[in-house]
């Protein structure tokens, strides 16, 4: 048993970093990235996991980083918008969403790379209907989408 | 942003309900949190203990055997991935597929859905189908629900406060059942929700019985045995003429409210009509027709 | 200026901010972290109305960890009310709380858990009051009134003619009238006219408001903030603690977005409040939820009455709006006089009485929202179009394209004129969409089109820097919240100092930096701040120009500027050459300067509108009878641009407006229920989704007919108007229903259709 309050050692991999913090039980893991690792790229804006805002990759799985306790993160591969590029080499994802001007305000970017990552790490050529299964759960209120999807489907490879 | 509670981690049910027992209401059990961390956000529980359960021996299980058995701890996305499920029940598989979003896929979990009792619960529906029964443990001993008496109405279930919600055993049915699941809506949560077997002796010619619930229009879901009735021995060729007859009885039996999702003429209707819809999908399934579902706006087909 | 093709303006170029955005380093006001920082909550009122008869914070100062608590008694060390309209809206309540939501108490504190922890030691009676919650209500004899204390005037010009009716809850009337639009109804050979009703609807911003206040040992403050007008919230904070401009810093680092949410002054003032009482620095975030109760659309009763002749020519119009601007006025005001000005959208009508009126009621406060009450009108008038042609026999295009203003025409006098040749959007539009081709029978096709005047009178300005190694900054305060102004304005400047586009920064806004513009809205930055930019770009040409001339015996005439250095056809002097020579030295820099203020003129609303945006929208769509769901199959929006800047940018700015104005259109209206808001979070308010997206095509006019750079004139608002009456008048003809109010949720168009069927089976 944790008791509340007390802090609790956590060991994760973060952007493919081994870390080690001590955070409390009712932490959430969007807070510790933001304020304890500086890993401001996640963003909190519905707060109720509709919007995935906060979308992060724990273990390869896209969570809302917003309702997700951190100390769950213990012994996990974390992935941030910040673990996407290597050095100054954007992740395709990134040079997709860059080339087919599919970021206005930016604040949902985050969310929809990660969870465009997720779904081309599981079908590598996704077709239309495959990504807005996906996105069924990232929202945007600037770009109306369209280019949004054509930037993962162009990042996968395909025109479909 | 929560309020601090202790964690605990109970590598056993006998331990996990030795704390329930213990703790009282000031402990709730946590698997997935999608609702409970919510719910604790918004001020509106204040748990001091949360007891994880997603370290329970067999909890994260699927199995099979008499019955196709879930534990709590089991994901929806275990669910729908789960190549036991996949030959049980398929249409399971594809139900766990359009829970939510898939954040709440990944982490959310199927004792966790059924034991918040949101009336808008998918999986519920189904279930009802599928002769679902909920396995509670407690330090007192266990005991099986049927899941019409474990769900009693909206957000309130028969677990008793030092009882754990362990398994969830569904019978699947026979082979040669066409069944489908269809939601409608336009919120987050589905305005409602049908789902529908047609068991019948291996492809026979005729229904031999009937499952029919209907979801999130009213405080729990719920069979509809009138509606059923309608089916039971009908002609694979004539369901279309019980439609009508089926859709009306559905439309009957609920009783729902008026709220955002609509008001309670409009949800009665639309039980008509996607009861209708499902019918037409499940006897094209029963024909051995291989073309996909039609569509509906703001519907999903499973 | 030479005829030489354009390089860089005009060009489908990826945003200067893409890279920072896609890797997570872009910084919005809710990432900055400052040494010493504390955090606030905000207590707020859990009634639409009610006295505050007691609000006891001792508890929650004593708290270990709080640095300040604040309410709304305490605030007499200042003015504590602001609104640009009227300053009607207190910092922290005072006396009474007029909407569910309204601040009432704030707390600082070391960490958000602490505060929120203060906020439950806070102790508030409430007396609950009778509430004005609708239109109906607050209009109604004997109502309860909002306000009751004499309202003071904010601080614009076009609203120093505020006109509130004293005694009820209106606020603001505004009345445009020419010739005698009463006896042109009553000869007219047809009028068509209905009531229409658009929904309270929230902007959703995926950033919620934030600001960071600090104030410094000099007694300046400093406020980084989510803000669309950072001199607007300087001039309000100046009034408001008795500082002078020179001393307040607003800084404002990107945005997540705006949509009119985050115009005139929000958090601002209660952050700085709090920041004072602390004496270090606070942070204050709203969450989605308190946005909902913070700003959202006026939603408007608007009654129409159209006239025409036999022969389709428009005779009158006959307007009667009225817009529920919620508690507190915020812009209302001149929502509703803009928007009523422009009530008869792109056409040409001899005889007009157009009135609207604001009016209070205990609700959100409504403001700016992309379409600045046009979407409202629209929605009337283009809907009765339709029902105008279908009972003259005439095609809709028809009677539109027959009635449209012309290029040069005059729309109202001492404004000015029509800028744009709207029958070629009309037409495009028309043929994108396949108007004259036969359709599928389940689906039905529908068009709308929109006018809309930017604000006027406006004052923009910018100071271009040229630096001794030949790069550029580029300072003015148009806010980056997505629509991509940054990257216009590097555009506007690279191309007239012949510079690559990597060469050109823009300076976040600060007004301690950058210099004054009054907003970033009314889709006005292009035009606006970018001639600003533009002429002080110019004026840093016409330096160099001189320099080079005398340094290579030429007339500057002989002179071109190309690749960052001054040409001639066998000489090359790069600038940082350039500047050598102005200076005698190495160092130095070019400053170039651009004042945009066209002033007060005496068109009908104080200024003229410097361009006029007009754009068209096309539906085509189906529907479930028997569920009433509306799809929307495909879309077609064409705007009149002038000139596109960055025709990515601008194409991904319409995409962004047709899917918005889809939300109203199908889905979203805030629910209240005894003032009470059922739906203000996203699990219950619904925003388009990825899926929920026809086939989408913007297309742009560009006949570079825009006072802005090269001919450019506004966009972004216009490709949101014109979707609901599209999509209603393409259900119509689908159906043969007719909705008249929005959203046309599921459940409405249901009814509507089978209203039809008991009035008349099997006939349309």
């Amino acid at each position: 048993m944790i008791d509340a309050g007390a802090r609790v050692p956590i060991r994760l991999v973060v952007n493919g970093r081994a870390r080690e913090l001590a955070v409390a039980t009712h932490a959430l893991l969007l807070d510790v990235l933001r304020d304890d690792l500086d890993l401001k790229g996640a963003k909190r804006s519905c707060d109720s996991q509709v919007c995935g805002a906060c979308t992060v990759l724990v273990d390869g799985l896209a969570v809302s980083a917003c309702t997700y306790l951190a100390v769950e993160a213990d012994g996990c591969a974390v992935l941030t918008v910040e673990g996407l590029a290597e050095g100054d080499t954007l992740h395709p994802i990134q040079r997709a969403f860059v080339d087919a001007g599919a970021v206005q305000c930016g604040f949902c970017t985050a969310g929809m790379l990660l969870t465009a990552r997720a779904l081309l790490d599981e079908h590598a050529a996704p077709t239309r209907e495959q990504v807005l299964h996906y996105l069924r759960g990232s929202l945007c209120r600037c770009t109306g989408y369209r280019k949004i999807v054509e930037a993962i489907v162009a990042a996968g490879g395909g025109d479909r | 942003m929560l309020r601090p509670f202790a964690l605990h981690r109970p590598g056993t049910a006998e331990e996990a309900c030795g704390l329930l027992a213990r703790l009282g209401d000031d402990a709730v059990p946590y698997a997935g949190g999608t609702e409970l961390l919510l719910l604790m956000k918004l001020g509106l529980l204040r748990p001091r203990h949360l007891i994880d359960v997603k370290r329970v021996a067999g909890f994260d299980a699927i199995t099979d055997g008499a019955r196709l058995t879930l534990g709590a701890a089991v994901t929806h996305r275990a669910v729908e991935r789960s190549p036991l499920v996949g030959r049980h029940c398929a249409l399971l598989a594809a139900v766990a597929r359009h829970v939510a979003n898939v954040r709440v896929r990944n982490v959310g979990t199927v004792g966790g859905n059924l034991a918040f009792a949101d009336p808008h619960s998918d999986l519920a529906t189904l279930f009802l189908t599928l002769d679902a029964t909920v396995e509670l443990v407690s330090g007192r001993g266990r005991r099986e629900l049927p899941l019409t008496d474990f769900v009693r109405g909206a957000w309130e279930t028969a677990r008793a406060p030092d009882e754990l919600l362990a398994s969830v055993r569904l019978t699947p049915w026979p082979s040669g059942t066409a069944a489908t699941y269809v939601k409608f809506g336009v919120h987050e949560r589905p305005t409602l929700g049908v789902a529908l077997a047609l068991c019948r002796a291996a492809a026979g010619a005729r229904v031999g019985e009937a499952r029919l619930a209907i979801g999130c229009v009213d405080a729990r879901p719920a069979r509809v045995p009138a509606a059923e009735a309608r089916l039971t021995g009908v002609a694979v060729a004539e369901l279309e003429d019980v439609a009508g007859a089926v859709a009306e009885a559905a439309a009957a039996a609920v009783d729902p409210a008026d709220d955002l999702h609509g008001s309670a003429d409009y949800k009665r209707a639309m039980v008509a009509v996607f009861v209708r819809r499902a019918l037409r999908i499940a006897a094209a399934r029963a024909r051995g027709d291989v073309a996909p579902a039609a569509r509906f706006p703001h519907a999903v087909v499973a | 200026m030479s005829a030489r093709p354009l390089r860089v303006v005009g060009r489908p170029l990826a945003r200067i901010d893409a890279i920072e955005k896609v890797t997570g380093r872009a910084r919005y006001v809710t990432d900055l972290v400052l040494p010493g920082m504390a955090h606030a909550r905000v207590l707020r009122s859990p009634y639409a109305h009610a006295r505050l008869a007691r609000v006891e914070t001792g508890r929650a100062r004593a708290l270990p960890g709080v640095v300040a608590v604040l309410a709304g008694a305490d605030l007499t060390w200042c003015d504590p009310y602001f609104g640009p309209a009227f300053r009607d809206r207190p910092i922290l309540a005072i006396d009474v709380a007029r909407h569910e939501g309204e601040p009432v108490a704030a707390v600082a504190a070391v960490d958000e858990a602490t505060a929120a922890a203060a906020l439950e030691l806070i102790d508030v009676d409430y007396e609950p009051l009778a509430a004005a919650l609708t239109l109906e209500d607050a209009l109604a004899p004997g109502a309860p009134l909002v306000h009751t204390r004499e309202p003071l005037a904010g601080h614009f010009a076009d609203l120093s003619s505020l006109r509130p009716r004293p005694g009820t809850n209106v606020c603001h009337q505004f009345h445009f009238a020419r010739g005698d639009a009463a006896t042109a109804l009553a000869s007219a050979d047809l009028v068509v006219g209905d009531t229409f009703r658009f929904p309270a609807v929230q902007h959703y911003a995926m950033e919620p408001h934030a600001a960071v206040a600090a104030w410094d040992e000099t007694g300046g403050l400093t406020v980084w903030a989510s803000t669309q007008n950072p001199y607007s919230v300087r001039v309000e904070l100046a009034k408001m603690f008795d500082v002078p401009l020179a001393r307040i810093r607003i800084v404002v680092p990107h945005l997540g977005g705006g949509f009119g949410s985050k115009t005139y002054a929000k958090l601002e003032p209660l952050a700085a409040a709090l920041a004072h009482a602390a004496g270090r620095p606070v942070r204050l975030a709203a969450s989605a939820a308190e946005a909902f109760q913070t700003v959202r659309r006026c939603s408007a009763r608007v009654t129409m009455r159209v006239g025409f002749g036999g022969d389709g020519t428009l005779a009158a119009v006959h307007c009667d709006a009225q817009y529920d601007v919620g508690a507190y006025a915020d812009i209302g005001p001149r929502v509703v006089q803009k928007a009523t000005y422009t009530a008869t959208g792109p056409y040409r009508v001899p005889h007009v009485d157009l009135g609207g009126a604001a009016v209070y009621t205990n609700t959100t406060p409504g403001g700016a929202f992309r379409g600045f009450g046009v979407p409202q009108l629209a929605w009337a008038l283009e809907s009765l179009f339709d029902v105008a042609a279908d009972r003259l026999g005439r095609d809709p295009i028809d009677l539109r394209r027959h009635n449209l203003l012309g290029h040069g025409e005059a729309f109202a006098p001492g404004d000015t004129p029509i800028d744009g040749k709207f029958e070629e959007s009309l037409g495009r539009a028309a043929e994108a969409i396949g108007w004259t081709l036969a359709g599928a029978a389940d689906r039905g096709r529908g068009l709308a089109t929109m006018l809309k005047a930017s604000i006027g009178p406006s004052v923009s300005e910018a100071i271009v820097r040229l630096h001794a190694d030949g790069s550029v900054s580029v300072l003015a305060s148009a806010v980056e919240m997505g629509q991509g102004t940054r990257t216009v304005l590097a555009q506007i400047a690279a191309e007239v100092l012949a510079v690559a586009l990597a060469r050109v920064v823009v300076v976040t806004p600060d007004t301690a930096i950058t210099p004054y513009d009054q907003t970033t809205s009314s889709s006005r930055s292009t035009t606006m701040t970018g001639r600003a930019v533009q002429a002080a770009a110019e004026d840093v040409r016409e330096q160099l120009l001189r320099v080079g001339s005398e340094a290579l015996g030429l007339p500057a005439s002989d002179l071109a500027l190309e690749d960052g250095a001054i040409v001639t056809a066998t000489r090359r002097l790069a600038y940082p050459e350039v500047l050598a020579r102005r200076f005698g030295m190495a160092g130095g820099e070019l400053i170039g300067r651009g004042v945009v203020a066209p002033g007060r003129s005496a068109a009908p609303l104080g200024g003229s509108t410097p361009f006029w945006e007009m754009a068209v929208g096309a539906a085509e769509v189906s529907v479930d009878e028997e569920t009433g769901a509306v799809s929307v199959e495909r879309y077609v929006s064409v705007a009149d641009v002038g000139r596109a800047v960055n025709p990515l940018l601008l194409e991904g700015q319409d995409e962004g407006g047709v899917v918005q104005g889809l939300g109203h259109t199908l889905f979203e209206e805030m629910a209240y229920a005894d003032g009470h808001l059922l739906n203000g979070t996203l699990l219950l308010y619904r925003v388009p989704r990825a899926d929920d997206v026809p086939a989408l095509e913007c297309r742009f006019v560009e006949n570079a007919d825009g006072a802005g750079p090269f001919g450019a004139k506004g966009a972004g608002e216009g490709s949101l108007v014109p979707v609901s009456p599209a999509v209603a008048n393409a259900l119509a003809r689908l159906t043969g229903v007719r909705l008249r109010d929005l959203p046309l949720t599921p459940e409405r168009v249901w009814r509507a259709l089978r209203a039809r069927e008991r009035r008349a089976p099997g006939a349309i």
